[in-house]
């Protein structure tokens, strides 16, 4: 076990491990319990208005029944205070799912700012959270009669023995599968029925440790180790995420002045080419030796074999970040070890599928 | 459990030391680490060993045992001179997991001291560490 933002959590699963359970969500299914996700709503009239003034991505891009992937900004530097999944269910009611250890502060932001009629309320434990991740992830579903087969990053609210159930086609792994928000007290037995239902596709329980290298794999960054408050999009990438031709979102102004000038730093991905496992804080040389910058997330691809790495490195306008393909340099714990710059993903993805 | 026929380390190695050792020979020991060790480790994705010839001291790291977790020293349990070195763990590390005792050995180990050996653990003793 251990500590994740104040939650007890399994790093992995007695009879599994972190391979075991990784080639389990690739392969076939695999079943997290990520109830440490915070969940919190935004209610009222003009409640989706008030998120799309705040939060970074623009949520006229989806329509009710839609998830979207956004950021919580600072308002004065653009720093990611935390990456977070907006439910849009109505122009009315918006559901958020931020980060565990971010939630308290997401919703002391919004509250402070919401206006006359937009409530915010910190949901965190009203809900259990359950990713259902891999190939297989819909006949389990289908077998406990939850509906599958809608778009990714759209959702499906429905009964689940006379309780409420969010049905997501979302997750963190790169595979097709769902998040089920379920209320705190069916959690347990959508979770029993879930690991019964899965048994013919060979599903297993999934620790952080397989989360951690399935995300990494795919290259998402996770707040905390990739994203923090002294990272902005601009310098992760995450200008995607961005509704730039929004007139207001906590952040525009420094983010778009730093899009102008060029990002300080820059978020690239590393393959390793020599036998290591990169972890984070590792320092990033050039193959002159010269110090660029440290890795924020590393771990061994049980997909590739190998070393792989998400790494923050100095730039500028004079001097950019090291290009894909470019050869630079690991400091695992003295040893200097080969690695190719690559765009992550690692891996392909197969959210889409 | 803990083969009766090892000596042990409280780091986790264990140590095979053979029953006689013909006279003017170098006592050879084979050194591994034990199934607590694997197991708390979780899935070994790497083994890096010193290499054939190296000298190593006593308590002093000479290896590393990686694993999707985390990273974990390799000590000498006693000093000498690397005979030679379990080759098989560069292309198949997850033996150390399936076997610790067996397939999984690390390192043979030429003795320098052979007065070193008494300081190691039985059996009992290591259990004991274990809590």
């Amino acid at each position: 076990m251990a500590d994740f933002g104040g939650w007890a959590m399994p790093i992995e699963y007695a009879g599994g491990g972190v391979l075991a359970e990784h080639a389990a969500v690739r392969e076939r299914v695999g079943v997290f319990d990520v109830s440490h996700l915070g969940k919190a709503t935004v209610t009222g009239v003009g409640a989706a208005a008030f998120v799309d003034a705040t939060l970074s991505n623009a949520l006229g891009r989806i329509g009710p029944g839609q998830a979207q992937y956004t950021l919580c900004l600072d308002p004065g530097s653009a720093g990611v205070v935390d990456d977070l999944i907006v439910y849009l269910r109505s122009d009315d009611d918006v559901l958020l799912v931020p980060n565990a250890a971010n939630t308290a502060e997401v919703v002391r932001r919004l509250v402070a700012e919401a206006p006359a009629g937009v409530s915010v309320t910190d949901r965190h434990e009203e809900f259990g959270v359950l990713a259902v991740q891999g190939p297989r992830s819909d006949e389990v579903l289908d077998r406990i009669g939850l509906p599958t087969g809608h778009p990714y990053m759209s959702f499906r609210e429905v009964e689940w023995g006379a309780r409420g159930v969010v049905v997501c086609r979302t997750g963190y792994t790169g595979e097709r599968g769902y998040e089920l928000l379920v209320p705190w007290a069916a959690a347990l037995a959508l979770w029993d029925a879930l690991l019964e239902a899965g048994e013919p596709a060979g599903i297993l329980p999934a620790g952080l440790g397989a989360r951690d290298t399935l995300r990494t794999e795919m290259g998402y960054p996770l707040h905390g180790q990739d994203l923090s408050r002294s990272v902005t999009p601009n310098q992760a990438h995450l200008g995607w995420a961005v509704g730039w031709s929004k007139p207001t979102f906590w952040g525009r102004e420094p983010l778009l002045d730093e899009r102008a000038e060029g990002p300080r730093q820059t978020a690239i991905g590393l393959l390793l080419l020599e036998r290591g496992v990169p972890r984070p804080h590792m320092t990033v040389h050039d193959l002159q030796g010269q110090p660029l910058g440290e890795t924020t997330s590393g771990t061994f691809s049980p997909t590739l074999r190998t070393g792989i790495a998400l790494a923050l490195v100095r730039s500028s306008s004079e001097r950019p970040a090291p290009a894909v393909d470019e050869e630079l340099l690991v400091d695992v714990r003295g040893r200097r070890c080969r690695a190719r710059v690559v765009r992550p993903p690692f891996v392909a993805s197969h959210v889409q599928d | 459990m803990e083969p009766e026929d090892l000596k042990y380390t409280a780091e986790h190695e264990w140590a095979r030391v053979p029953a006689a050792t013909p006279e003017g020979q170098p006592v050879t020991v084979r050194v591994g680490i034990t199934d607590h060790a694997q197991q708390a480790l979780g899935d070994i994705v790497f083994v890096s060993l010193p290499k054939v010839g190296a000298a190593v001291q006593a308590g002093q790291p000479c290896g590393e045992v990686e694993s999707t977790k985390s990273v974990s020293d390799v000590y000498a349990p006693v000093s000498g001179v690397v005979r030679a070195r379990n080759e098989t763990l560069d292309s198949n590390p997850e033996l150390v997991n399936a076997s610790p005792y067996d397939q999984g050995w690390l390192f043979d180990l030429d003795v320098s001291d052979p007065g070193e050996l008494s300081v190691l653990l039985g059996p009992e003793e290591y259990r004991a560490t274990l809590g």
